[in-house]
């Protein structure tokens, strides 16, 4: 059984809204920044059988002006995958400049989001603007949770007809307290709500470590 | 039936070229003769370089000088009529070829400058007589489209009224040359300033009604006033300059591609320099296209692409408009007709960078298209420029992490010539391939070794030793680059060719870019697998001690940053790398309040500030055996307490990091007993 990450305890503070206080972009969290990494397990459980697939995920690239957010996921006990499955994602920051709560794409409906989005308990002071919205007038720069949706793009290790799909994707929510992150994976095709649950890692150290670099 | 190649009139002969010059120099001859030879030396030069160079290399611009100072000598007013009329004649064939010589030809400019033509010219522009005024008007016009014409200064005497009078005048070429010198030697806001005050764009403004070269070099002045100054811009717009602005834009669809060309220019400029001033989506658009057709053209198709990277450089907005407009295919197709001349190329190359600077879908378009291997071969041309543009395409191409993820960039063809590039002769090439390389290696797959292995950590080390700054501190970023998230492997072969000496000499270079960037690369160094950290601790801790030092006296506070992330980092490790830490930190005869985690954590800088506290972090590090000692130490130095003042600090990651720093701080108790 995959390990949950527990959730922070405390209510987060309520995110200003309404009025021209919206749109201020998310601020830097350092937890996730380029280079980060992150374990955990996703719940592959179908009705015939549990399954959960251990997953590691590294951060690459970080733009908060554009939300933009990319990295790696590897999953690594995929039956029948004689390696580990390592795919590419680009991931939509909600700040409500560049992104909203609602997809719009990718074949998710705002009841699906909203669905999706009200799984994670730290959406819930949102969700009454959100609904009238999308979160559009919400100022969500000092709100401890970051909220995305990581699309993977492209197989990184194993050919497309590895039998593995990356239709879909995941709605995320990060936290920018312990670097905890909990997302539901959305494909109308796959098992609806599997859940993936990752911590930050530390590969042995005792604390954290950074390392960065800069496009020119 | 065509004739054949032997039938054609032979080209002048050599001694026949010197035949003229005798011509010129003689004294014994007469005046007609000397205009005669004037005539045929004019005729034979006109439009043709390869003559120009013949007769330079002859001496005949110094031949003409002299017929045009005695002739400007002899037509004095005490001379009799006839004889003006001939000297005049003679002014007017001597400065035309002199004209000839200098039009659009640098050799020829310089030459004409060396043999002191320049003073007699301009004194000829208050010449009584209009046909002179007029020759000398051309010359001079032709002098100051070449940049080698001496400055004019706007500002100096009566040399603003000298400009108004050349742009009242009725002759086109005076007018001309007006406008040439505007556009020559206008430089400042303040000539700017003093050249619209005096109403010269009223007069330019009404150039533009006029003949083609009218057009064209009102266009260019008016460009050169305007760039870069607002206020002028505004003066500009006011109805009194006769709805200019409208002018401006009819002239985008001249029948002439120049004047086509340089309206867009202007209008370019005013765009860039005061954006509220065209607003209109549809003139934005409307650039786009007419310089994508003026790229078809034989006459200006060299420079339009530059002028579509003055419109959408650094403007997401007009790249994106660019793009829906089909830009990257058009400009591809350019590359695909090739081979291009290298300016035409250079052009297009900084263009399709321009393009790719920020946008990920243009991005996508020019790799959609197979046109890298367009760019790999510009980076092998002969132009120096087409190298640098290649290089500069490939740098804003790589910009983007999903290709750089996918390790598109690693691969041979760009490689070897890249770091081949780093010992390029023109350090302007090197720049250019440098930055290039600093994003290429971040390349996140195992191909890294790809590139140590075509030798590009040895020369990439050599630069990082250059004297020349920027080169310096693009081979520091470049090392950095390729040290982010690089096995062990890489990190002790990156680490054997720079050595632990010449690292700690670029910590603690005198200028702080450099040290910032190798900081960086330091923090790089010991991310990763634990034993990283023990690249610090080699050599009775060169680089540990050289950190500590360089926070103890650097200024900048992106130096500080990088430094303390290498505290961090090596903080995360063991108890003996923590302790160290704490030496560097709160040195043992130092004080403690006086220290540089107090001095960091009280920054106005948040990102210093978190970087700091993430160091506490750290060091408190619940699972760490030491950790109760160093609170104690923390507590004792004042961190303690300044982290109580820092949970609700404005910034959420410093707020967050402080209460959990605190958090593991006050297991300890909370040191008031």
């Amino acid at each position: 059984m995959p390990v949950r990450v527990v959730e922070a305890s405390s209510t987060p503070s309520r995110p200003s809204g309404g009025g021209t206080s919206g749109n201020a972009l998310p601020s830097a969290c350092t937890l996730l920044s380029v280079g980060q990494a992150f374990s955990g397990t996703q719940n592959v459980s179908s009705q015939q059988k549990d399954e959960a697939w251990r997953v590691n995920v590294r951060i690459q690239g970080c733009d908060l002006d554009h939300g933009y957010l990319c990295g790696t996921m590897e999953a690594l006990n995929v039956p029948m995958a004689d390696t580990p499955v390592v795919t590419f994602w680009e991931g939509e920051i909600v700040d409500t400049k560049n992104y909203t709560f609602f997809t719009g794409k990718w074949g998710a409906t705002s009841e699906d989001d909203i669905k999706h989005w009200t799984k994670f308990p730290s959406f819930s002071p949102l969700l009454s603007q959100v609904e009238v919205d999308g979160g559009k007038s919400l100022n969500l720069s000092n709100y401890p949770y970051i909220f995305m949706r990581w699309k993977e793009q492209y197989f990184v290790n194993v050919g497309t007809d590895c039998g593995l799909t990356i239709a879909g994707f995941y709605y995320v929510c990060f936290s920018c307290s312990d670097g905890s992150i909990n997302g539901f994976y959305y494909d109308p095709n796959s098992s609806p709500f599997q859940k993936l649950e990752l911590k930050s890692t530390n590969e042995g150290r005792l604390g954290f470590s950074f390392s960065s670099y800069e496009l020119q | 039936m065509p004739a054949s190649a032997s039938s054609a009139p032979p080209p002048p002969t050599h001694s026949r070229r010197e035949d003229l010059i005798v011509r010129l120099r003689s004294c014994s001859s007469s005046t007609e003769a000397k205009l005669k030879a004037l005539r045929d030396l004019k005729n034979q030069i006109i439009g043709n370089r390869t003559k120009k160079l013949c007769f330079l290399k002859l001496g005949a611009v110094p031949s003409v000088t002299s017929i045009l100072s005695a002739a400007s000598a002899a037509a004095a007013p005490s001379c009799s009529g006839d004889d003006v009329e001939v000297n005049e004649s003679l002014i007017i064939q001597s400065a035309a070829a002199i004209g000839s010589f200098a039009c659009g030809f640098d050799d020829g400019v310089k030459a004409v400058l060396d043999a002191g033509a320049f003073p007699l010219l301009l004194r000829l522009i208050s010449y009584p007589n209009d046909k002179v005024v007029g020759a000398a008007a051309r010359s001079l016009k032709f002098i100051y489209q070449s940049k080698l014409a001496p400055r004019y200064d706007l500002l100096q005497g009566n040399n603003m009224e000298f400009i108004q009078s050349l742009l009242s005048s009725e002759n086109e070429n005076v007018t001309g040359l007006g406008a040439s010198i505007i556009t020559h030697s206008c430089r400042t806001s303040m000539e700017q300033k003093a050249l619209s005050d005096t109403g010269v764009i009223k007069k330019l403004t009404c150039m533009l009604g006029g003949s083609v070269t009218q057009k064209d070099a009102s266009l260019e002045s008016l460009a050169t006033i305007l760039k870069g100054n607002p206020d002028v811009i505004s003066k500009f717009m006011e109805p009194e300059n006769g709805g200019a602005l409208g002018t401006v834009t009819e002239l985008t669809k001249d029948k002439n591609a120049r004047t086509r060309l340089l309206a867009c220019i202007c209008l370019i400029v005013i765009k860039n320099s005061a954006p509220s001033c065209l607003q209109d989506l549809r003139i934005k658009t409307k650039l786009i296209l007419i310089l994508l057709e003026l790229l078809e053209d034989d006459q200006v198709g060299d420079e339009a692409p530059f002028a579509l990277s003055s419109l959408i450089a650094e403007k997401e907005d007009l790249q994106l408009l660019a793009f829906e407009a089909n830009v990257i295919d058009k400009l591809v197709n350019h590359l695909r007709k090739g081979p291009l001349l290298s300016r035409r190329l250079e052009g297009i190359l900084i263009a399709l960078a321009n393009m790719c600077s920020r946008l990920e879908r243009c991005r996508d378009r020019l790799l959609s298209l197979e046109a890298m291997k367009f760019v790999t071969d510009a980076l092998s041309q002969d132009s120096g420029e087409v190298r640098a543009a290649a290089c500069i395409c490939l740098k804003n191409v790589s910009r983007s992490v999903k290709n750089l993820s996918a390790g598109l960039f690693m691969n041979e063809s760009f490689v070897i010539t890249l770091v081949r590039l780093l010992f390029d002769d023109l350090t302007f090439v090197q720049v250019s391939a440098l930055d290039a390389i600093s994003n290429i290696v971040v390349d996140f797959l195992a191909h890294k070794t790809m590139f140590m292995q075509c030798g590009g950590v040895k020369q990439l080390v050599q630069l990082s030793k250059s004297m020349d700054l920027t080169i310096r501190v693009k081979a520091v970023c470049a090392l950095r680059n390729l040290t982010f998230l690089v096995n062990d492997k890489c990190k002790e072969e990156i680490l054997s060719e720079l050595t632990q000496l010449t690292l700690r000499s670029l910590i603690c270079d005198p200028e702080a870019c450099v040290q910032e960037q190798a900081l960086a690369l330091v923090r790089n160094l010991v991310d990763g697998p634990l034993d990283s950290i023990q690249h610090v601790f080699a050599e009775d801790a060169l680089l540990l001690h050289a950190v500590g030092q360089q926070l103890q006296s650097a200024s900048k506070v992106e130096v500080f940053i990088q430094g303390m992330y290498v505290f961090t980092n090596v903080a995360s490790g063991n108890e003996v790398h923590k302790e160290a830490v704490m030496q560097e930190l709160f040195p043992p005869l130092a004080n403690d309040s006086e220290s540089i985690m107090f001095k960091f954590l009280h920054s106005d800088d948040s990102r210093l500030r978190t970087a700091a506290v993430w160091a506490v972090v750290n060091l408190t590090f619940p699972s760490s055996s030491g950790a109760f000692g160093r609170v104690m130490k923390l507590r004792n130095a004042g961190i303690v307490s300044q982290l109580k003042n820092m949970v609700n600090d404005p910034c959420l990651d410093v707020k967050l990091r402080a209460r959990t720093a605190l958090g593991q701080s006050t297991t300890f108790g909370d040191g008031s007993t």
